[in-house]
């Protein structure tokens, strides 16, 4: 009987006696008590070949000393996951358009960049979003034009496409709507349509909102688009001939920075224009004289739009010519002294407890400084009590219902939308929209090309070149709850 | 004037003065010489031998084409030759000797100080010389070298002429075991099959202990010892390659969805990085009874993918049979067939360049090449190709070849069979096998001829005369007959094949003759003429420079089906070397307008870079990924890219150029330019779903190390330099070989154009080239100090 060796894995297992007249599933079987492996497992190299179970081994011609090699393992067999993975290849578009992370862009349709960007620095409001879904031509009131009836209802199926695919959207149906509602868009450069402000865009499509958003029969919301977009104003008129002083209050949808040279920052153009002078007949001087106004905000709303007033009309070119200044503008904007006393007052003690809250993330307040800081904030804490009644009133209206713990306004912002323009003129060269994801990653929404960006660069958009710069930047309130 | 002494004393100072005084082209000095008195030719000075060497030159060439007898000259010669070999002129001898075409006459005039500056002249000028005199020279310098007892050298140029004799003789010349043990890693390395029988060594035990060597068994231990030592076991996943988070989060959109196409493309890099480590971390991380993870990361793939998921199994576990089978073996239960195919062509991966007396690939693969379904039939043939590539194994031939002339069989099929009975037969010649490539490629319909995989079959049979240069005529006549759609690119792949590596500079015009032309749409074989560029003039470093200029020319140029080709052309003569010129143009053409030029210069970026660890294309890449992040196709070649780029974590190369890039391993060669042509259609094939052809390149990955071994071939660490290698040919003295070097001690990486040498006089390597697996013998001369 001749014996061979066994190879299997690293081990060797020596003088295996082969019985050649039994067939080799007993050599197998033999094995079997060696490695634990099941015949039926065993696979047995012989010269280039499998040793079947029914084998013949003098047909085999094993030698003496021969070694022969064994794979298989007694492991378990692999199976195929219960439930089947799924890819992305596989899954329909609104699914990957969800999993994309964001929206998809909208296609050029000629010199509508302007329009392409407006849309899509608005869409990244949700609240107009969700105000849009409940839309319906029941709710119309009846003082809404059919044209603007028109032009809401295509906003709200521009949005709901752009979220539903993965491709490009061609809002064809939406510019039609938005012409006729608007001719100024139909103008015509050598047969083909002119590139526009966008500023002016963006202005009448939210008026156009606001007022077929006006729904009359639901309470909750008097009027959607001015809660979101609202900033109310109160001015103060001061005649500076005669030192007669009036005030006056007024509802803007954005707040204007206004560009000169002395402007660096956002701020400083914020301020600037909240100042402003004005001609008017003076009941006491009994003709037009001029009036210095002095503006501050009073309320405060959830998106804060600045626009940036880098265009002013250039008689001698005739046409909207652009201020290249650079103007930084901050990714967390805090308007706390743009308010007016009221609206500071009420803001006083929701900050105190945002900045408690951050000092707290930060690790700050060391349990050292805890004791001098709790009669601060014990101070802080009287005041804002004091006047509580009165604070909790006019937020809460902005806030709509919010059960349980209330949020309160801070009067700090953090940038969440940038359109900017690239070019000379306002009639010509690129819109072109950043827009802060959900996720905190910024898209910048090349009309049919999205493609991400680093928060840094966002900041970058100040101006002082050629390259892209803020025209409109929007700002998302943010809140703490008490 | 009388005949007298007086008469030959004056034609010498004739001669002499005709050194300076004689016109031009007269070759006084020679004719006076030769009626002078034959004495000490050395009396007269250096130069004067040397101005008489060119005149007999010339004068040879006359009497040559006159057929005049030339017997006073040979003598005149052999004074010369004696001359200057005595005097540290042996580039001179030589030159001389080519001239006058009796280069036998060095042999008697080598002695042991002159003979390696002499056999180093010949080596390096043998490139430069037209067939059949470099084979002349080589022979010589064989003998020389074997006269000398210099036996590693010898079977360097041995294995470099493909003479089996030779090798033999090698081995029955040499006593000493150790040697032949040395001997047996050289083969090992260049990746030929070579049975050693009882002449060569007498004892049982000690032929089998040799036999080992040459079968590599022990590769995957040296391997390992490397890894360890320079401490690179830890397991990279995917994404330690891809280092996503220095993109700022532009690249990686946060997909919850598995992405079949980016799964397959983390498969391939996974199976690249972790090659021959034996773990990693998706595929052999132990599964948990109730999901089997192991099985997960396997069905995170799809369809197809599966067969590539399973199959990195195999590189995983590269050169280790024993524990890659045993892991290979639950993938054969299963009822899928695409896991089924993984685990054949794993099963082949894993004995890539092994030889075993049971012969498991063949045992196990044999059996499925005729199953039902292609894709398990393509898993098994794919497999036989590469473990049995170079083996000439008459038991697969007989298996494989019917496949190609049955009339059922399915294209893929047939491509794959075709392919790999090349590769089994690479530099063969073999005409059975030739035949029955021409009949199946005669037999293709008009529409199969049009599809991209029919592009093996010719490849298929180019590689069988891989550097076989004229060998291919005949077959390239019969060629001539082909179909016309597959006629042009049979042709140039033959063309290109038989003349890889050889430099032949007829062939480069020829082939850029055919890359000149301006041809209609459809017409495909201009790829591989460009490819062939390339393969032709890879074997020395002039020539690729040449090249690497002449391609650029073409990429401006060139028609759109060229400038495709262009960066693969790269990437094949800079494989494993990343010049820094070259990266920067591949980097411009990763971004070119025309997607396939870009995938290909990605490719390409990945080749050149591959085993390395360059940082800089490591960056490019990583720009790439994001900059094509919305583009699976293309990032998926960038990930393939970065996948090769770290190549089993930069411990290797895919260079078929070894010992110190004098010789090419025509399997490591057969591999990747079966790669490169599978590039040149990009979509249906690597984007496809023949994406496993990728695998083909292990026939090329070799560990890039110095291991030092002791005599009983235990791992020995001894200090060496590592440094820049210096061309020393034809330099005086004892010239510095290695420049800029630093001191590591052994195991060591070379990088391309890196030379080592001991740094410690207490060992003596029994081989001059110092990579792969060294066995050192103790000094018996040395003394502590």
């Amino acid at each position: 009987m001749p014996t061979v060796s066994v190879k299997w894995q690293k081990k060797v297992f020596d003088g295996i006696e082969i019985d050649i007249t039994l067939p080799a599933y007993v050599f197998k079987a033999q094995l079997y008590d060696l490695t634990g492996v099941p015949p039926e497992r065993q696979k047995i190299m012989v010269k280039g070949g499998l040793l079947k179970d029914d084998a013949d081994w003098s047909a085999i011609g094993v030698k003496d000393g021969q070694k022969l090699m064994m794979m298989g393992t007694a492991d378990e067999i692999v199976k195929a996951p219960e439930k089947a993975i799924v890819f992305a290849e596989d899954l329909p578009e609104e699914a990957l358009a969800t999993n994309l992370g964001y929206s998809a862009g909208l296609v050029n349709l000629g010199n509508t960049c302007y329009m392409n960007s407006t849309v899509q620095c608005l869409k990244s409001v949700p609240e107009l979003k969700s105000a849009l879904s409940n839309y319906s031509l029941a709710a119309r009131s009846t003082d809404v034009d059919q044209t603007s009836h028109m032009l809401t209802v295509a906003t709200r199926e521009l949005f709901g496409e752009l979220d539903r695919s993965v491709n490009a959207v061609s809002p064809t149906q939406f510019w039609m709507v938005l012409r006729k509602k608007y001719p100024q868009f139909s103008q015509l450069q050598n047969g083909i349509y002119m590139q526009q402000d966008a500023e002016e865009c963006w202005t009448q499509l939210l008026y156009t909102l606001s007022q077929s958003l006006k729904a009359p029969t639901s309470s909750e919301d008097p009027d959607a688009v001015k809660a979101l977009f609202g900033v109310n104003l109160r001015s103060r008129l001061h005649c500076q001939e005669s030192g007669e002083e009036s005030s006056e209050t007024e509802s803007v949808y954005s707040l204007k920075c206004h560009i000169s040279h002395e402007v660096n920052h956002l701020h400083e153009g914020l301020k600037h224009g909240l100042k402003g002078e004005l001609e008017k007949t003076s009941p006491t001087l009994g003709r037009t004289a001029l009036y210095l106004k002095d503006s501050l905000i009073d309320s405060l709303p959830r998106y804060l739009t600045v626009q940036f007033v880098r265009f002013f009309w250039k008689r001698e070119t005739n046409q909207k010519a652009k201020i290249l200044r650079k103007v930084d503008y901050p990714l967390e904007l805090d308007i706390f002294d743009l308010c007016s006393e009221d609206l500071r007052k009420k803001l006083e003690a929701p900050r105190q407890k945002l900045r408690d809250e951050e000092g707290k993330k930060l690790g700050l307040q060391t349990s050292a400084k805890s004791g001098s800081k709790d009669s601060d904030v014990k101070m802080t804490d009287a005041e804002a009590s004091s006047n509580g009644s009165g604070e909790s009133s006019t937020v809460n209206q902005q806030e709509g219902a919010s059960s349980g713990k209330e949020t309160h306004m801070t009067g700090i912002y953090d940038l969440v939308a940038v359109l900017t323009h690239k070019g000379r003129s306002a009639d010509s060269g690129h819109y072109v929209a950043w827009v802060k994801q959900e996720s905190g990653k910024w898209i910048q929404y090349d009309d049919d090309n999205p493609s991400m960006q680093r928060e840094e660069d966002i900041t970058k958009l100040s101006g002082g070149g050629d390259w892209h710069m803020a025209y409109i930047i929007m700002y998302k309130a943010r809140f703490v709850s008490m | 004037m009388a005949d007298s002494d007086l008469k030959k004393y004056l034609s010498d100072i004739l001669s002499v003065l005709a050194l300076t005084m004689s016109a031009e082209g007269e070759r006084e000095s020679l004719g006076y010489r030769l009626i002078g008195t034959e004495g000490d030719i050395g009396s007269w000075g250096h130069e004067y031998v040397r101005n008489l060497a060119g005149e007999i030159a010339q004068e040879y060439t006359k009497r040559q084409s006159e057929e005049a007898p030339i017997d006073d000259l040979m003598e005149l010669v052999q004074q010369i030759v004696a001359f200057h070999m005595k005097h540290n002129a042996e580039t001179e001898a030589v030159d001389l000797l080519m001239d006058v075409e009796d280069l036998d006459l060095l042999l008697e005039h080598v002695d042991k100080t002159n003979f390696k500056r002499t056999c180093n002249y010949l080596t390096s000028a043998a490139k430069y010389l037209p067939g059949p005199d470099d084979m002349l020279v080589l022979d010589i310098s064989y003998m020389i070298y074997m006269k000398f007892e210099e036996y590693p050298n010898a079977l360097q140029i041995a294995l470099f002429l493909d003479n089996t004799q030779y090798v033999k003789q090698v081995f029955t010349s040499c006593a000493d075991l150790l040697r032949k043990k040395q001997f047996c890693y050289m083969i090992a390395r260049h990746g030929i099959t070579f049975d050693l029988d009882d002449e060569m060594v007498a004892d049982d035990d000690d032929r089998e202990a040799l036999q080992d060597i040459v079968n590599n068994t022990k590769l995957s231990e040296g391997y390992l010892t490397l890894a360890r030592d320079i401490e690179v076991m830890e397991a990279k996943t995917p994404e330690d390659i891809y280092k996503a988070h220095l993109l700022d989060g532009r690249a990686s959109s946060g997909a919850s969805v598995d992405s079949a196409r980016q799964n397959l493309a983390a498969t391939f890099v996974n199976a690249f990085v972790n090659a021959g480590f034996g773990q990693d971390k998706l595929m052999t991380v132990p599964s948990d009874s109730t999901t089997g993870s192991s099985g997960n990361w396997l069905f995170k793939n799809k369809e197809h993918g599966k067969t590539s998921a399973a199959a990195s199994l195999g590189m995983i576990q590269l050169w280790d049979v024993d524990s890659g089978l045993s892991q290979l073996d639950k993938y054969f239960h299963s009822n899928d067939n695409p896991i089924i195919a993984g685990a054949l062509l794993g099963v082949g991966i894993v004995n890539c360049g092994i030889k075993n007396d049971c012969d498991p690939a063949l045992a196990l693969l044999g059996d499925y090449i005729d199953k039902e379904d292609s894709s398990v039939r393509i898993g098994a043939i794919m497999g036989l190709g590469i473990s049995y590539a170079g083996s000439q194994n008459d038991q697969i031939r007989s298996k494989l070849s019917p496949i190609l002339n049955d009339a059922k069989a399915p294209l893929d099929v047939i491509a794959f069979a075709s392919l790999s009975l090349g590769m089994i037969y690479v530099g063969s010649c073999n005409e059975e096998v030739a035949q029955s490539i021409i009949f199946a490629l005669m037999d293709r319909s008009e529409a199969e001829l049009g599809d991209a995989l029919t592009r093996f079959l010719p490849l298929g049979l180019g590689l069988l005369y891989l550097g076989k240069q004229e060998s291919v005529e005949a077959t390239a006549e019969v060629s001539k007959t082909f179909n016309e759609k597959i006629r042009k690119y049979c042709d140039m792949t033959l063309l290109s094949c038989a003349y890889a590596g050889t430099g032949n500079v007829l062939k480069v015009q020829d082939l850029l003759a055919q890359c000149g032309e301006h041809l209609e749409k459809g017409d495909i074989h201009q790829g591989p003429a460009v490819l062939g560029l390339a393969m032709v003039a890879m074997s020395e470093e002039l020539g690729i420079d040449m090249e690497i200029r002449s391609l650029e020319r073409m990429l401006q140029y060139g028609e759109q089906n060229i400038r495709r080709a262009v960066p693969l052309a790269l990437g094949l003569l800079c494989i494993s070397n990343p010049k820094v010129t070259v990266m920067d143009t591949l980097s411009r053409l990763s971004h070119d307008t025309d997607s396939e030029v870009a995938m290909a210069a990605i490719i390409s970026l990945g080749l050149i870079g591959a085993g390395t660890n360059n940082a800089r294309i490591a960056g490019m890449l990583r720009n790439l990924s994001s900059y094509y992040y919305k583009d699976a196709s293309l990032l998926f070649c960038v990930r393939i890219a970065q996948g090769l780029v770290h190549m089993g974590k930069g411990l290797l190369t895919l260079s078929p150029f070894h010992s110190e890039r004098f010789l090419l391993s025509p399997t490591a060669l057969a591999g990747i330019v079966t790669l490169l042509h599978a590039c040149l259609d990009m979509k249906p094939i690597i984007l496809g779903k023949y994406h496993y052809v990728l695998y083909f390149l292990v026939l090329a990955m070799q560990p890039r190390m110095m291991l030092t071994v002791d005599e009983n071939l235990k791992p020995l660490s001894v200090p060496v330099r590592v440094g820049q290698a210096v061309d020393v040919v034809g330099q005086a003295g004892r010239p510095k070989t290695i420049t800029g070097f630093q001191t590591h001690s052994t195991p060591v990486l070379l990088a391309a154009g890196e030379r080592a040498e001991l740094a410690t006089d207490k060992y003596i390597p029994l081989s001059p080239i110092l990579e792969g697996f060294i066995i050192l013998k103790e000094n018996p001369d040395y003394r502590e100090e």
